[in-house]
């Protein structure tokens, strides 16, 4: 077409069809979320060692590694939950657009608002129905329009593929649901607040492979809204829903990079030996 | 402990190793049936056709590898690149077979200048050879090797096309027109041998390094 539109050199039709395969140059990359410096503790074992990693907006990033590497500390750092646990201490910093969420003026209670979590296993609070558990967070942080309420807890199902399952029966307890199910709630409860980013430790482990395909199709969607960071024990999940990869062992961050890069051509022998399954 | 997916890594290397062995076999029954004038083209035929299903069982094979364990990395480029190597070995059967096809439509001739042809197959044969090495001990250097050696093929190749198309003062002979066919038909095989041996060189660098394309 372009030797037909306009009089241009074979050179320049050249440089344009080049440009044209490989698509937009993106100038700035926006991080969301960026670790620096993190070291963790439980009381003297360090669990973190000094974790420096940057988040990609609006993208799926999956920390992967063996047992007691500390993944799930890693990720725990990222809405201030790791504090919570007795003897536990975080050093260093995480900046969240550029805000340290570690910061002494920053309200941890906004910090866990702004970043959601989903854990391993479903956990619906088992006396409230399917509509009351979505609103849990809004009730909480003093919402009470009932319209609001109905409209967030629609967008929120809607938003965790489960609205069309459960329409008719929001009033049933979030219990009566299958385990898939339940962490589809889970996801629109996190989701209610709408968060910015949503962490999810392992989300699919308790599932079976259908409900655990559901949940991935929902990570893939979830992504153009929000920034996921994702724990998983399984390779092949981390490869099917994550632009990017992270792979620690013994608390270090071993190696991070596009996913691609990592499952065909990891840069470190340690990571190639894991993913291929020779250790761990 | 071995993995599960060694077991069957294993057994598709040993696969392709057969491949390798029948493989040079062919090709040297093909070039020992020019060279010499004996008609070996059955024999050629049944190496050929194994080489094709032995093809057929790599990819099969591969397939299931891959949907049994999802191998990643070198693993998964080991596998994949099986495939490539596989269908390089079966094509070096089937050009076996073309050669030993050439010297039964064109009939004996023992009084050709054979000096061009076996000079390619040499080179050729030791190109397999080389190729067979570097997967053998997935030595991703021999590619720098194996491309030189293509580069005199070829050279070899258009020599033999220019010799043959220069203008001459008289007509040539018939047993002359016979023996410039052959000789161009088999130089052109000889020629697609050698970029098959690169192939498979080149699949030996992408399986070590992940780079699919050495030469660019």
């Amino acid at each position: 077409m372009a030797y037909f539109s306009r009089s241009l050199t074979v050179e320049e039709v050249m440089r344009e069809e080049k440009a044209a395969v490989a698509g937009p140059v993106e100038t700035t990359v926006r991080y969301k979320v960026v670790i620096k410096e993190i070291n963790g503790w439980f009381g003297r074992k360090q669990a973190l060692k000094n974790i420096n990693l940057n988040i990609k907006d609006k993208s799926v990033t999956a920390f992967i590694g063996p047992s007691g590497c500390g993944k799930t500390t890693l990720i725990r750092c990222l809405n201030r939950m790791h504090e919570m646990t007795p003897c536990a201490l975080v050093e260093g910093q995480v900046l969240v657009d550029g805000a340290d969420i570690y910061d002494k003026s920053i309200d941890p209670v906004v910090v866990k608002r702004r970043v959601g979590m989903v854990f391993q296993k479903p956990n619906p609070f088992p006396t409230m129905s399917i509509a009351d558990n979505v609103a849990a967070g809004l009730k909480l942080n003093g919402i009470k329009d009932k319209n609001l309420i109905a409209e967030v807890v629609e967008e929120s199902l809607k938003g965790a593929a489960l609205w069309d399952e459960v329409k008719t029966e929001l009033d049933k307890p979030g219990m009566s649901l299958s385990g898939g199910q339940q962490q589809r709630l889970c996801i629109a409860r996190a989701l209610a607040m709408q968060p910015e980013v949503l962490l999810m430790d392992e989300p699919t482990s308790a599932l079976d492979p259908l409900a655990s395909s559901k949940i991935e199709e929902l990570v893939r969607s979830l992504k153009e809204h929000v920034t996921i960071v994702i724990v998983t024990h399984n390779m092949q999940q981390a490869a099917r829903v994550s632009d990017f990869t992270a792979f620690m062992y013994l608390g270090e961050m071993i190696e991070y990079g596009a996913t691609s890069q990592i499952f065909k051509n990891p840069e470190k022998e340690l990571t190639e030996r894991y993913i291929s399954g020779k250790f761990g | 402990m071995a993995r599960l997916l060694d077991i069957g890594l294993d057994r598709i290397r040993n696969l392709i190793m057969d491949m390798a062995t029948l493989s040079e076999e062919s090709v040297n029954a093909a070039l020992e049936s020019y060279e010499k004038g004996v008609m070996l083209r059955p024999q050629i035929f049944e190496y050929s056709e194994k080489l094709r299903i032995l093809q057929l069982e790599v990819a099969d094979f591969a397939t299931e590898l891959i949907a049994r364990y999802q191998p990643v990395a070198r693993d998964l480029r080991f596998i994949q690149s099986c495939m490539d190597v596989a269908y390089g070995f079966s094509r070096f059967g089937r050009y076996a077979y073309d050669i030993s096809d050439v010297l039964e439509a064109i009939g004996p001739i023992p009084d050709c200048d054979k000096s061009y042809v076996i000079e390619m197959a040499n080179t050729a044969k030791n190109m397999i050879k080389l190729s067979v090495e570097s997967l053998k001990k997935l030595d991703k250097d021999t590619s720098q090797k194996l491309y030189m050696m293509d580069d005199s093929v070829d050279a070899l190749y258009r020599s033999y096309l220019r010799f043959v198309l220069t203008p001459r003062d008289r007509e040539y002979a018939y047993a002359e027109v016979r023996c410039f066919i052959s000789a161009l038909l088999i130089l052109r095989y000889l020629e697609r041998i050698a970029d098959h041996a690169c192939y498979i060189s080149d699949c030996v660098h992408y399986i070590v390094t992940a780079d699919s394309s050495p030469r660019r």
